[in-house]
């Protein structure tokens, strides 16, 4: 609209001053002008359509495929991969020639009581050798099927996978930013947890397990991997300085982290995942406690 | 005029480096994880390095941490990777390959004064970096026990959780016919090695108990026919009939210093509660009810006592306060409920719940709250806590009459396993950690 209204007004202008008198003169002028001026409308158009197309994020297209993204639910574990190289290439510089903590020294040597067998026992016959029962071998393995299932009826608060679908709210317009459980990012967060649930061995047989949470910022490379050692937050490295139990879910969150790498992720959507927090909650696991 | 401007440019770059620093954490994905599994650890544990001995310690250590259901050692022919120097670090990329997620590096080696020494380290394999470093020395015929406390130091830097591979089981082992059954006190360690009987089978035992030193067993012998508590001192081999009672007195405990045995007195019918002071062998009533009143047993700070009585109509569990207050039932589970044992942990009281025709061990919090069966034996009774309150073993007995056998399983309920015994066995006890 306001193209044409310039080229009107340098039209006027351009006549009133050659008039009639100069016609091949005015035509050059007229031909000169014009093709300025629209060469300058395809520039000042360009320009505009730039930035109509910065203004909404460019995410649409993501929307459209969240319900499926969320159904991909359980991932199977990956197959363990034989990685030719460390996941972090930097070695931790171990100070291995140091001497070996001498803590327990001497604690196993006196053993005063290792002599129950000694003479000084009423007339006990002779220490009979044990007899191992050829029934002895297969007993441990009788129980494995039977009782992981019984160990879930135990822990009967055993819930199936986390149902986040029905958090999602389909065709919402998200906004950028908004948080981390929105539409965009759900599907993301239900793939992760599938993935690193498969290799998290929670602490449930521990003394009040339900106080054994830990949260970690994890950092990913593209290819899924680990990129360095999860961090712990503030308050988790607070609990694991002072409490063993912590220490040890600590360390095995952090195993669950390692070991189930290469996660299986969007390649396109990396900038989300790359570096994200995860925390690890035993409390759904354990019985009517 | 100039500076205004500069000030003002500054503040606007400040205020876009922090909003550009914000923006990622605000963004950041959060994911919850709160479904694991309870699958046991893999770890490779190579021969220690020293020769026969060095494979030996290595073997024990392995078998230990892989009853304890909590952890997988790998099998040594799947390894890619020898262990040459303990002084290294491995290389964690071979142990990867095998899925090991933890590695134990030892040598084993004779010191010139004749001592066996053994230094062993504990790496993380994924995280890759040495999570315990120790050294421990004895008399080379102590080898197994230095065993046990390798396995020890690893279940607890990895579990958080003490652990109790180095213990003692006391239990009556059975043997004869059914008609002319002979009950011997018997004793051994903890994975059914080093197994010698105590006492020679001219005379019926039941219930042994350790004291919290694991020296003393208290238990209930008919020997000369009279059915009381006696003392057994595992150092002198001396056996002590515990006071001079009319009656007969049975179920023995100690208290957890120590200092005190409770047990029951049977008078006329009725059973009651007692508790007597070992230093100055006073005794004190608890209980006075005309029901049955037994198997006693301390809460781990010794301020409580467990025990089962009938004053109900049916065998029930009750707490009270050490001084016999407070008496109270606490199991409403249905079916009958005896033998209550205090986990040394506190958290927890294991059972014999008796419903269905069935007997099988459970476990509940000291208000009678979260109870949990977690053995689905036929018959299996009698519980024992492992010191660290994680394991119980109990007995269990068959329908097709192959006599009693020592089980243990987790208090998860996993993990069912029987322990080795020579021949049949039954009413275990579980020593303390030794010292």
């Amino acid at each position: 609209m306001s193209q044409s209204l310039a080229r009107k007004r340098s039209r006027i202008s351009l006549a009133s001053r050659a008039g009639d008198r100069r016609s091949p003169l005015a035509w050059a002028g007229s031909l000169l002008l014009h093709g300025g001026l629209i060469a300058a409308t395809f520039f000042t158009f360009t320009h505009s359509l730039d930035i109509s197309d910065e203004s909404p994020p460019s995410i649409p297209v993501d929307l459209i495929t969240i319900g499926e993204k969320t159904n991909i639910a359980p991932t199977a574990r990956p197959a363990p991969q034989i990685r030719p190289e460390p996941v972090e290439a930097q070695a931790h510089p171990l100070d291995v020639q140091t001497p070996v903590i001498p803590q327990q020294e001497d604690q196993a040597e006196p053993a005063p009581d290792e002599s129950p067998s000694e003479p000084a026992l009423k007339p006990p016959e002779p220490t009979p050798v044990p007899q191992l029962k050829p029934q002895q071998q297969p007993a441990p393995a009788k129980p494995q099927k039977p009782k992981s299932d019984q160990f879930a009826a135990l822990l009967n608060k055993l819930t199936s996978a986390p149902a986040t679908t029905s958090n999602a709210k389909p065709g919402t317009r998200t906004v950028k930013g908004i948080g981390q459980m929105n539409a965009m990012t759900m599907d993301l967060v239900d793939a992760l947890r599938n993935q690193i649930s498969q290799c998290w061995t929670a602490p449930v047989g521990a003394p009040h397990p339900e106080q054994l949470i830990v949260e970690m910022e994890v950092f990913l490379n593209p290819d899924g991997s680990v990129a360095q050692p999860p961090q712990l937050t503030a308050d988790s490295a607070a609990a694991v300085a002072s409490n063993p139990f912590m220490r040890a879910a600590a360390d095995a969150a952090k195993r669950a982290i390692f070991v189930c790498a290469p996660y299986k992720l969007p390649a396109d959507r990396y900038s989300l995942w790359r570096d994200i927090t995860v925390t690890f909650d035993p409390r759904k696991m354990l019985g009517a406690d | 005029m100039k500076s205004a401007v500069s000030r003002a440019l500054v503040f606007a770059a400040a205020a876009l480096a922090a909003l550009a620093f914000a923006a990622p954490a605000s963004a950041q994905l959060h994911v919850d994880v709160n479904q694991g599994v309870v699958q046991p650890l893999p770890i490779a544990i190579p021969d220690f390095l020293g020769g026969p001995v060095g494979a030996q310690i290595a073997g024990v250590v392995r078998a230990d941490l892989n009853r304890s259901g909590l952890f997988k050692a790998l099998d040594p022919k799947s390894f890619v990777d020898q262990i040459r120097d303990v002084n290294v670090p491995p290389n964690f990329a071979n142990w990867r390959v095998i899925n090991a997620q933890a590695l134990v590096t030892a040598s084993a080696a004779n010191q010139p004064d004749g001592r066996l020494r053994v230094d062993f380290r504990l790496w993380d394999v994924f995280g890759e970096n040495q999570m315990l470093g120790q050294q421990y020395s004895t008399t080379p015929e102590n080898w197994r026990r230095i065993a046990h406390m390798i396995s020890d130091a690893i279940y607890q830097r990895i579990t958080g959780e003490k652990g109790y591979f180095d213990t003692r089981i006391v239990f009556i082992s059975e043997s004869g016919p059914a008609t002319h059954r002979i009950k011997r006190l018997a004793i051994m360690d903890e994975d059914g090695a080093n197994p010698q009987f105590l006492t020679n089978g001219s005379y019926l035992v039941l219930t042994p108990r350790f004291n919290p030193t694991a020296q003393m067993i208290a238990y209930m012998s008919y020997a000369e026919n009279r059915p009381r508590v006696y003392l057994f001192d595992l150092e002198t081999g001396r056996q002590e009939m515990l006071g001079n009672f009319p009656n007969m007195t049975f179920s023995p405990r100690f208290s957890p210093d120590g200092n005190k045995v409770v047990m029951s007195l049977e008078q006329g019918g009725n059973s009651d509660i007692y508790v007597m002071d070992l230093r100055t062998r006073s005794v004190s009533r608890l209980t006075a009810d005309p029901a049955i009143d037994t198997s006693p047993s301390y809460s781990p700070d010794g301020t409580q006592i467990t025990f089962e009585s009938d004053r109900g109509g049916s065998q029930q569990v009750y707490v009270m306060n050490a001084d016999g207050s407070n008496q109270h039932r606490i199991s409403f589970g249905g079916g009958k409920n005896g033998t209550p044992v205090w986990s040394p942990r506190g958290d927890l009281i294991a059972f014999t719940k008796q419903d269905g025709g069935a007997f099988r061990i459970c476990v509940m919090h000291p208000d009678g709250s979260g109870e949990r069966v977690i053995t689905d034996g036929w018959e299996d009774e009698g519980p024992t806590w492992a010191p660290n309150g994680r394991v119980l073993m109990f007995t269990r007995s068959e329908r097709n009459g192959r006599g009693a056998q020592i089980w243990s399983v987790d208090i998860t309920g996993r993990n069912e396993q029987r322990v080795l015994t020579p021949g049949a066995a039954s009413d275990p006890a579980w020593s303390p950690l030794i010292q």
